[in-house]
């Protein structure tokens, strides 16, 4: 055993000699190289590089994902070149709108025209802003409502988890189109009170998912020894506890920007989303009602987009809820 | 001077809904600085309960402390308020936990982990609290400490998690180390490293250590004194060499009897102690052990014995202490041949 010793102390001196000559310890840390001589275990790489490793492996995921890029890059860009291009998603050139109106697709309107002699594919385009717009804001108020609920409900207990977790049962017990409904009724129809809906009417079920990961989490050995080493009731629940349990919500968030824009494009239907002649692609279905047999074009590509954005959105949710699963080792 | 940790019949009671359990029922022990006190015992017998009631790492409600006091050279534990009893913890008292697979935090390095203390307690920045985690890390036994301190935990092995967990209880060069079964999920060559590690520390550091264990080999060397404890009682205390060679209560005898011994051409089964712990709720009459007990008399059932000295700080809650010859069931049962009921004559 005196072996074991003399040679650790060695080694002591000489890392301790190494430490002193380089300069630079960064706490963040860099990707180090793993010594090659090491074989207990594998090269140190951070968890978000194992995720992302994860989830390139998944072909799906990476369809979402990709899909997911191309519809906001168009969204993003659309005003430069769509209007030249597609025409105006909006204004209506009441000369030329008879002889314009509900055109089959061609190269000069790729998805037709509908029936006031609007391009259609810049209809659906600039449709994808608003689209993208309430599923992202809508699932952000959602998650940052349901985060703060779940980590009161799941960190306090008691009478605090009995008050937000009943508050969310009564949210659950209405069906969610009829809520969402009754409240725009009182908001009153427009993009932003869309979002403002959804978002709301989001937040129980990301608390519902947040306050039992917190719980799970809440129960393992090293939240005991963050309390052990002195860490104080906060920073235990944002340092420890939270940065293990919210990989359920990422995914769960991922979907529901899916949901959300389903959501939107029901109420946009039922005309109480937004508003024509703003575009989006609820009340072009709406629009579209009419016309399905004579000009299914109005009708199918509005539908293709809300199909592959929902899925593209959903795929990437599950390939993500793989990659993010520390457990889930090849 | 006080002493450096003084526990003065501490009664920590848990409140369910199916009764109080009497998780911890009266213990008392002193320590002082760079001894080593070892807690063994059953599982359920209180022993980390014990524990973490003087990190005050029980939830109150359900848990309660309902008499009894800790002190830490001389002042209250209990009466502290919670940012002085913070101070305390991870500075002065620091833990080892049981599973060193599950109390590493799995998002963080493990440098960042071992800093962590240093950071909250000795007001390092990033920079010096990384230095002195891999100086740290090194000071364990763990190779190529500057690269190991920017792995996950996942990439560590049991051994060197605990190794990484005692460098995380060491950051800050506490008075007092407690360890909660340090050992128990490790194999055994491990264990022989980390309890010699521990030894090697305690020498340098001058600290105390309160080792919790349920196998009397991980005390044996280490502890100074022993606290043997049953049904959240203490039922022996005293100086480590006494307690083993002079057992002076049936239940420390048990324990010690149901050691697998190298020194008999053992063909036979081990010889355990009859019976089970008692439920906490609900305590037989009497000494708690006297249902399990060979030598169990009339007597026992009337009072519950307490813990009184014997001889020279050697204390035994067992009425008949001293009168007790006890007997060697392993050898009995040999010389029978039969499967060794464990029953006294």
């Amino acid at each position: 055993m005196m072996s074991y010793f003399t040679h650790r102390d060695e080694k002591r001196r000489q890392v301790a000699l190494e430490a002193v000559s380089s300069t630079v310890v960064d706490g963040s840390g860099p990707e180090g190289p793993a010594g090659p001589e090491d074989a207990l275990a594998g090269p140190a790489r951070s968890l978000r590089a194992d995720a992302i490793r994860r989830l390139k492996k998944n072909k799906l995921a990476v369809a979402g994902l990709i899909w997911i890029i191309i519809i906001i890059l168009i969204a993003i860009t659309a005003d430069l070149w769509v209007p030249r291009w597609l025409g105006d998603p909006v204004a209506i050139d009441s000369t030329t709108a008879a002889e314009r109106m509900l055109l089959s697709p061609s190269t000069e309107h790729p998805f037709g025209t509908d029936k006031l002699g609007r391009d259609v594919a810049s209809r659906v385009i600039y449709g994808a802003r608003v689209s993208l717009m309430v599923g992202v804001l809508a699932v952000a108020i959602a998650v940052i409502l349901g985060l703060i609920m779940g980590a009161l409900a799941a960190y306090y207990g008691g009478l605090w988890d009995a008050i937000i977790m009943r508050t969310a049962d009564v949210f659950f017990a209405f069906p969610y189109i009829l809520f969402a409904i009754v409240l725009i009724a009182l908001l009153g129809p427009g993009f932003q009170n869309v979002f403002i809906a959804i978002g709301v009417l989001g937040w129980p079920s990301i608390a519902r998912v947040f306050r039992s990961s917190i719980l799970s989490v809440k129960e393992n050995e090293y939240v005991d020894a963050a309390r052990a080493m002195g860490a104080s009731t906060r920073r235990i629940l944002i340092r420890h506890i939270m940065p293990n349990a919210v990989a359920p919500i990422i995914v769960y968030a991922t979907m529901s920007v899916g949901g959300a824009i389903l959501t939107e494009a029901a109420l946009s239907f039922l005309g109480m989303g937004v508003q024509p002649p703003d575009p989006s692609w609820g009340n072009m279905l709406n629009d579209a009602q009419s016309f399905m047999l004579t000009a299914p074009w109005m009708m199918i590509y509005p539908g293709v987009a809300i199909l592959t954005t929902v899925l593209a959105f959903v795929l990437l949710g599950d390939g993500l809820r793989d990659a993010l699963d520390v457990k889930l080792k090849e | 001077m006080a002493p450096l940790l003084e526990v003065d019949d501490l009664h920590m009671h848990f409140f369910t809904r199916d009764g109080v359990v009497k998780a911890c029922d009266g213990v008392s022990f002193t320590l002082e600085a760079g001894r080593t006190l070892g807690v063994v015992g059953e599982s359920g017998s209180g022993k980390s309960v014990t524990a973490m009631t003087i990190m005050r790492l029980i939830p109150e409600p359900p848990g309660k402390v309902v008499s009894g006091d800790i002190r830490f050279k001389g002042e209250s534990i209990l009466a502290m308020g919670e940012k002085e009893q913070r101070k305390l913890r991870g500075d002065r008292i620091a833990m080892i936990f049981q599973d060193p697979m599950t109390s590493l935090n799995p998002v963080y390095r493990v440098g960042q982990q071992i800093a962590e203390p240093l950071r909250l307690h000795k007001g390092m920045t990033r920079k010096e609290s990384w230095a002195a985690a891999v100086e740290l890390l090194d000071r364990v036994g763990i190779p190529q400490a500057e690269e190991r301190a920017r792995n996950y935990p996942h990439e560590f092995s049991g051994g060197m998690r605990q190794r990484a967990m005692i460098a995380m209880a060491l950051a800050c060069g506490p008075d007092i180390l407690i360890a909660d079964e340090p050992t128990t999920a490790l194999d055994v060559t491990i264990q022989a490293q980390i309890l010699e590690l521990m030894q090697e520390i305690q020498q340098r550091t001058e600290s105390a250590i309160i080792m919790i264990t349920h196998d009397l080999g991980v005390v044996a060397d280490m502890a100074d004194h022993i606290m043997v404890m049953y049904a959240g009682k203490p039922v022996e205390y005293g100086p480590s060499d006494e307690v083993f060679y002079n057992p002076l209560h049936p239940y420390t005898w048990g324990l010690l009897e149901s050691l697998p011994r190298h020194d008999v051409d053992d063909k036979g089964a081990l010889c355990p102690i009859n019976g089970q712990p008692p439920s906490l709720i609900n305590l037989p009459p009497g000494c708690a052990f006297n249902p399990r007990c060979a030598y169990a008399r009339p007597e026992c059932l009337e009072a519950i014995p307490p813990l009184v000295e014997i001889e020279n700080g050697h204390s035994s809650a067992c009425l008949f202490a001293g009168d007790i010859d006890f007997i060697c069931q392993f050898e009995n049962r040999v010389k029978r041949g039969d499967a060794g009921t464990g029953a006294g004559e």
